[in-house]
Formats: C-alpha cells, structure tokens, sequence
C-alpha cells in the first residue's frame, strides 16, 4: 500500500527532512508516526500525498510510484486517499453538509450520489443532527468529525491525518481516535501523526518513529485497553 | 466529465462573479471601453477605405490625346489604354461630347458656339484604375502609348487618401493590438482577484483530487461571462451610437459612411466573440501559476 525505498527529500533552503527512509505499511493497518518537532513527520505525510517530490529513492502508493508521476496523474493518487488536518480547514461560509458534499462535487459527482453518500458519512461520524450548521456553531471536536467526514466521503483507500487531535481537547481527541479505529475496522488503512503519547499507548498500534529525518524506531505499542 | 458536475461548475462560475462584483464591474467596465474604443478604430479604417474606394471610383483619370487623332485612331488607343495592367475601365470621350459636358455643367451660350468646328478641346479617355497606390507607373505606362498628350493630374488627392487609409489601418491595428492587450490583462488580474479569496477551496479541491480542469471551469466560466456581457453592453452601445457620432464626422468632413446595417451584424459577432475569447484567454492567463502551486504554498501559509 505504501513503500518506501531509501527516500530522502531536502528542501531547497539545504534542509535534510528525511535521509534515506525505508519502510512498507500494508492495506488495513493504523500506524502512528511519532517524533520531536522538525523530525520530518509532515514531510513524510506530503511524500505520501506527492505535495512534495522526494530527491533522491522511491515511493510507491496505491500501486502508483510517486516519483515517476506526472502532475496531472496527481488527482487520482489523491482520490485514493482522505487527508486530515490538524486545523480543520472547513469552509466557513459552508454548511457541515456542503462542506462534505464539497469533496464530492469537487471530482464531479452525480447530485444524485452526494445526496445518498453525504447523510450516510454525516451519521457514520455522528453528525446527522448538525449538517445544516456551520462550522463556527461547533465545537472542535465537531469540527474535526466534518473534517473526517469529508476525508471518508470520496471512499478512500486511506486517511492520511497530520496531527488531527492538535487544535482539541483531550476528551474528543479520545473520540476522534475511536472513530478513526471504527473506520479502521471496516478496512480503511490510518496514518496519524500526533504528539500525545498518551493516545498512542492508549491504542496500541503501530508506532513509527523519527528522529532528525531517520526512521529510529518502528514497534507495536503494547495497548493498555486490550492487554 | 459527467455533465451533473459541470453544472455545479457553471455555477460556481456565475457565483464568482457575484461575490466579486465590483471587480467584475469594474473589468465589464474597462472591457468595455477597451472594445468600444477598438471597434471605434476598424470602424473608421473601414469607413476611410471605403470612402478612399468610393473616391477611387470617381477618380477617374483623363487622358487627353493628341489634337492630330482622329476618332478612328481614339477608339485604337482607347482599347490599348485597356490593356494596361491597373486599367480596370477605359471610356473614350469623342471631343464633342466633352464641350456637351461643359455646357450642361455652366449652361453657358458660349459652349455652342465651341461646338463642331471651333471645338478646342482634345479627344481624351477616361481611365479606371484598380490600385490607387500604382498611380506613378500606371501614369507613365499611359503616357507612354502614342497619341497621348496629357493627363489631368489627380496624383495629389489620390496620394492624400491612399496615405490616409495607410495610416488609419496601420493605426487601428496597433490600437487594437495593445487594447486586446489591455483586456486581457484586466480579465486576468480580476480572476486572479477571485482565485485568491478562492484559494482556501482550491486547495481542499486538490487535496480531494480535482483535475486541474475542474478547478479552472469556474473561473473561466467567470472570465468568459464578464466578456460576453461586455461584448453584448458594447454591441447595444455602438447600435445607438454609430449613426450619431458618423453624422457628427460628416457634418466636419463631406464623406458618404458606410450605413450601420452594413456593419452592425459583424461588429455584434466580433464584440461578443472577442469577449468570450478575451475573457477565456484572460481567465486561463491567470490560472496556470495557481494550478502548480500545492498545499500551504497555494494558501500562502
Ligand atoms: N517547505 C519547506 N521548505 C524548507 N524547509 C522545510 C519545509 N517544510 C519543512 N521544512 C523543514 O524540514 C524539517 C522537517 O519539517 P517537518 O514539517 O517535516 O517536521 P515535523 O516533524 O512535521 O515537525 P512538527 O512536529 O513541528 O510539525 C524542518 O527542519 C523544517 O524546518
Ligand atoms: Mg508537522
């Protein structure tokens, strides 16, 4: 699903983000990837979603190899994946449903197709009550749900979430984490980036580790709730 | 592309417009001026042509042949004046007939007592030609055939004029040139407008994986609507005005126009193409740079 071959990506200004990465995360697991401030977790993510091209190695996703894609073959690596952000980015001006109907109009869905996928996911992340709200009457942790339906609305083959449960509080990044471990269920591959380790004990999944652009560590967190 | 989407689209395009509309406004406005003021130019190159041709027509040049040649050989030399390359038309002028002429002009006693005889005017020849701006060589062919004694000298209008339309069409060209220029410099700088408080949806647009394609419709459809609705303002404008401001030029100079039915189907398609195309071309001007942006680039974070 996703591989890496000695990729190292160095960004104009001389900065080594990521030296010579190696790793393979399969179809249907739910990995963390954890590390101190300016490790080279969001260049990993950016990697992955071709924002950014690496400078020298080979990325591999979805059966695509990102470093020999053409722009315009960038759409349909985008639509196999559901991108989260750590602050939302919902559109004000936009209903919680036309913010997830957005994903679906934007890669020339039937109106007919938004109007029965669109409640289906809003329920799916318990927001069916509020889709005629707007973001600015939820709370952060709604907020996150609509950006996580949005993610899930185009059936990606995975969520991409660069630290999802930074801009909330404790409780609803718990929530937030339940849901994404529901939807990892149903087969959907995770990768979060996040700084709470408690989360990531809380979950025990797999935990990728980087330190200064190496990946140093790469284990199973034992899980307080399932040992 | 299903044609549900492409709806949507369309839409999002008129909806640009609206949320941005004293930008569009403001560009109809400019757009405007800038296809009035081209038509302003074709049409004057085009009425200063056709009033050069129309002169062209009535410039006849005369040719006097000698007193010695008799009607017989007038009739020779008429036919080998015809055979000279700019010659469209050659009419021979018996001299008898050209005293007729003075005198049905000034109606003057004097004339007839000119007549038979006493005459002493030349046999002579009218001579069409068909380019204006060959004047000199054509002159000194027809001078060369024998019996040719003199031309009456129109060299100075017909140079004037040809001059003149030289002037107006190179002139109009280039003002249509930089204001096309112009137009689609304002198209593209009010659609860059809109695309930048669109940035924030751009960029959720591509994260989803939007085709550049279907990122841009919008905006062109944006840019294409501020110039179809200027090139049909401008159209209704110039309907109501042509008539006007050519009475006006031919109260200052005597010319006869060309009348707006003669015009007015073409101006109406020029005016509304050349918005459509001007504000498509303007739109996607602007878009390319856009596109290749990603992420927190395009937001400008
Ligand atoms: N567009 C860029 N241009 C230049 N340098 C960059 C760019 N993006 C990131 N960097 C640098 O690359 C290094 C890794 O950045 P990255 O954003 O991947 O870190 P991170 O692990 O996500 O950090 P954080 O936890 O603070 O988000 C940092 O030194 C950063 O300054
Ligand atoms: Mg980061």
């Amino acid at each position: 699903m996703i591989e890496f071959r000695n990729v190292s990506k160095v960004y104009s200004t001389g900065t080594h983000a990521l030296n010579k990465a190696s790793l393979t995360i399969e179809k249907g697991e739910f990995v963390f990837i954890v590390g101190s401030s300016g490790a080279g977790k969001s260049t990993f993510l950016k990697l992955i979603m071709r924002e950014e091209i690496p400078t020298s190695g080979t990325i591999i996703v979805n059966g695509m190899q990102l470093d020999k894609m053409k722009r315009r073959q960038v759409p349909m690596l985008r639509r196999t994946m559901g991108i989260v952000f750590q602050d939302f980015r919902l559109i004000d001006k936009m209903t919680v449903y036309d913010n997830v109907a957005f994903a679906m109009r934007a890669i020339g869905a039937s109106p007919k197709a938004i109007k029965k996928r669109v409640p289906y996911i809003l329920e799916l992340v318990g927001l069916e009550g509020k889709s005629h709200n707007y973001p600015s009457e939820l709370s952060g942790g709604e907020q996150q749900r609509v950006g996580l339906a949005r993610a899930l609305v185009n059936n990606p083959k995975m969520i991409i979430a660069d630290e999802p449960t930074g801009n909330i509080d404790p409780e609803m990044s718990f929530e937030i984490m339940e849901l994404l471990s529901e939807i990892n269920k149903r087969g959907t591959t995770i990768l979060i980036v996040t700084h709470e380790h408690e989360l990531v004990e809380n979950f025990g999944r797999r935990v990728i580790t980087i330190d200064k652009g190496v990946v140093v560590d790469d284990t199973m967190s034992v899980s307080a709730s399932e040992s | 592309m299903k044609f549900s989407g492409f709806g949507y689209l369309i839409k999002e395009g008129v909806k640009n417009i609206w949320s941005n509309r004293m930008m569009s406004i403001a560009s109809v406005g400019v757009l405007i001026s800038c296809l009035l003021m081209t038509g302003a130019a074709s049409l004057l190159s085009v009425n200063v042509t056709s009033a050069v041709e129309s002169v062209g027509g009535e410039n006849v040049t005369r040719v006097y042949l000698e007193q010695e040649v008799t009607d017989l050989e007038a009739v020779y030399i008429t036919n080998e004046l015809a055979t000279i390359s700019n010659v469209t038309e050659t009419v021979f002028i018996p001299r008898d007939d050209a005293i007729k002429e003075l005198e049905d002009t000034y109606s003057d006693a004097i004339f007839e007592q000119l007549q038979g005889e006493g005459n002493p005017l030349p046999n002579a020849v009218d001579v069409t030609m068909e380019d204006l701006s060959l004047y000199d060589t054509t002159i000194s062919q027809v001078m060369a055939v024998e019996g040719v004694e003199s031309i009456r000298d129109t060299r100075e209008i017909a140079q004037k004029l040809t001059s003149l339309n030289n002037l107006v069409t190179t002139l109009s060209f280039w003002i249509v040139l930089a204001l096309t220029c112009v137009s689609i410099f304002i198209i593209s700088n009010t659609i860059r407008m809109t695309m930048y408080s669109r940035r924030f949806e751009i960029s959720i647009m591509k994260s989803v994986g939007a085709t550049d394609t279907f990122v841009r419709i919008p905006f062109v459809v944006e840019g294409m609507t501020i110039g179809l609705v200027s090139g049909i303002v401008t159209s209704v404008l110039l309907f109501f005005l042509y008539d006007i401001i050519m009475k006006t030029a031919q109260n200052i100079i005597e010319f006869s126009f060309v009348p707006y039915s003669q015009v007015g189907v073409w101006t109406t398609i020029v005016f509304i193409g050349a918005g459509v195309v001007i504000g498509a071309l303007g739109s996607v001007v602007s878009i390319g740079r856009y596109l290749k942006k990603e992420g927190n680039e395009l937001l400008g974070w």
